[in-house]
């Protein structure tokens, strides 16, 4: 037993990469790429592909410079639009670049980690929805830190009596991430996944498409209702990000 | 008859070689074990200090460290390390945390001493003295030789343990509370076993005493 123990232990050792970066953010393999922000959000990139979580069930490869060079100013100018009083809020200091994010063998835009105050973001994530996806992300960040403010049974009782969400946002073949012409209370076939997911979903289109909605709101009555209840309750963490 | 025979010159030569060639080896062996050997010893008789008070001595293997404290920057911070220090309770204790040329940690008073280490549950100890508020500063820069304290992934659980910077860490800046700065004796924490990338360093070096300048 206890040469089962000292084997567990040396090869737990010898398979961290434990420096300074490491040693903040529990995430290997990182490098600073923009550190002075005016909203203090720091940027790192991963120089080398990197697995994390339990069962290393998080992995991510590291990012071509270039790659990221080219979409830095747009990630930039839509996190700009968060103050550092609110991403203080939502628990937010650490974006972390990476290529081909995958959770679960499932690929992914984004990861968000309060506890490390950490969003891990593709930077390969699909083109056409990439500014949507890290407001969407952001949005599980802020109600993960405020679950008062985002009570999943309330946001529910919006929709008919007959609609029932997925157990899960991962276990539902709802994936679809384009705006539904008619929406009928949700606004993409994502939205329709979970509680959690059709928030984020409503609150990633006022962040950059809030005409569309404000509009789309005038012959929905439910997504009125939700909409509403998303401006509320955002106005309770921060009165100024929409 | 016993005919002599004569070394010719270029056995002479390869002898020659051989002998400094074994000298050269014996010598290295026991040059190269001993990692102290060209680190220099700070003899404190002969420094001075501005604010002596604020001055801890920290002894390891290749010497003395001598560490400036800011109470003005970290209050409660500083009063706990100092009172950590006069009890002896950072005597014996591990640098099991151990970065190349980034950092080395240590302080771990429950599970972190070298007479009982417990690398299970390194890391978590308590110093049986509650935990502190983080004392950020937005102005303190961990450049080569800061010390901080360090603190489990949630700020205000700061206890013990603290670290010392071997390079500048930019990224630290507002993230820990800052204690002081090595002043001298930066150059022997470099000697201090690393666990390669690991992240814990097993059979580590360790601090043999901790004390205050003025108790010396």
């Amino acid at each position: 037993m206890k040469i089962l123990f000292l084997f567990i232990l040396i090869f737990h050792i010898s398979h961290v990469n434990a420096d300074e970066i490491y040693n903040l953010i529990k995430i290997p393999n990182l490098e600073i790429y923009k550190l002075k922000n005016d909203n203090n959000i720091r940027y790192l990139s991963a120089k080398g592909n990197f697995k994390i979580g339990v069962n290393n069930n998080i992995s991510c490869d590291k990012v071509n410079i270039n790659n990221l060079n080219s979409k830095f100013p747009l990630i930039e100018k839509n996190l700009n639009r968060y103050n550092s009083n609110f991403l203080n809020k939502i628990k937010l200091k650490y974006i972390v670049f990476c290529e081909n994010l995958f959770i679960s063998e499932i690929n992914t835009g984004g990861i968000p980690d309060n506890k490390n105050r950490t969003l891990i973001l593709d930077i390969n994530f699909n083109k056409k929805y990439f500014e949507r996806m890290i407001h969407h992300e952001i949005f599980h960040m802020m109600q993960n830190t405020h679950i008062e403010f985002f009570d999943e049974d309330k946001f529910s009782s919006f929709n008919l009596t007959s609609f029932n969400y997925a157990e899960c946002s991962t276990c539902s073949d709802r994936l679809n991430l384009d705006l539904y012409e008619k929406t009928d209370g949700f606004l993409t076939e994502y939205s329709k996944s979970i509680p959690s997911e059709d928030m984020a979903e409503i609150f990633s289109f006022l962040m950059t498409d809030k005409e569309t909605i404000e509009d789309k709101i005038n012959s929905d009555k439910i997504l009125n209702n939700k909409v509403n209840f998303i401006k509320l309750n955002l106005a309770k963490i921060d009165k100024n990000i929409l | 008859m016993i005919k002599t025979i004569k070394a010719s010159k270029s056995e002479k030569i390869l002898f020659i070689f051989l002998i400094c060639l074994s000298i050269f080896a014996f010598t290295s062996f026991f040059l190269l074990k001993n990692k102290c050997l060209f680190v220099e010893k700070n003899n404190l008789s002969k420094l001075k200090f501005n604010y002596p008070d604020n001055i801890a001595v920290m002894n390891v293997e290749c010497g003395n460290v001598i560490i400036e404290l800011y109470p003005d920057i970290s209050p409660k911070a500083v009063e706990r390390f100092k009172i950590l220090i006069e009890q002896k309770m950072y005597d014996g204790s591990a640098f099991y945390k151990v970065s190349e040329n980034t950092f080395v940690q240590a302080g771990d008073i429950e599970y972190g001493n070298i007479n009982n280490l417990d690398y299970s549950k390194i890391g978590s100890g308590k110093s049986g003295l509650g935990l502190l508020k983080s004392e950020l500063s937005n102005d303190f820069k961990f450049t080569k030789g800061s010390v901080g304290f360090a603190r489990a992934t949630e700020f205000d659980t700061e206890d013990s343990e603290f670290f010392i910077t071997l390079k500048e860490i930019p990224i630290y800046q507002g993230e820990y509370t800052p204690i002081g700065k090595v002043v001298y004796g930066l150059d022997i924490l470099t000697k201090i076993k690393t666990g390669n990338k690991a992240i814990y360093v097993l059979r580590p070096d360790y601090i043999k005493t901790f004390r205050m300048f003025n108790s010396n």
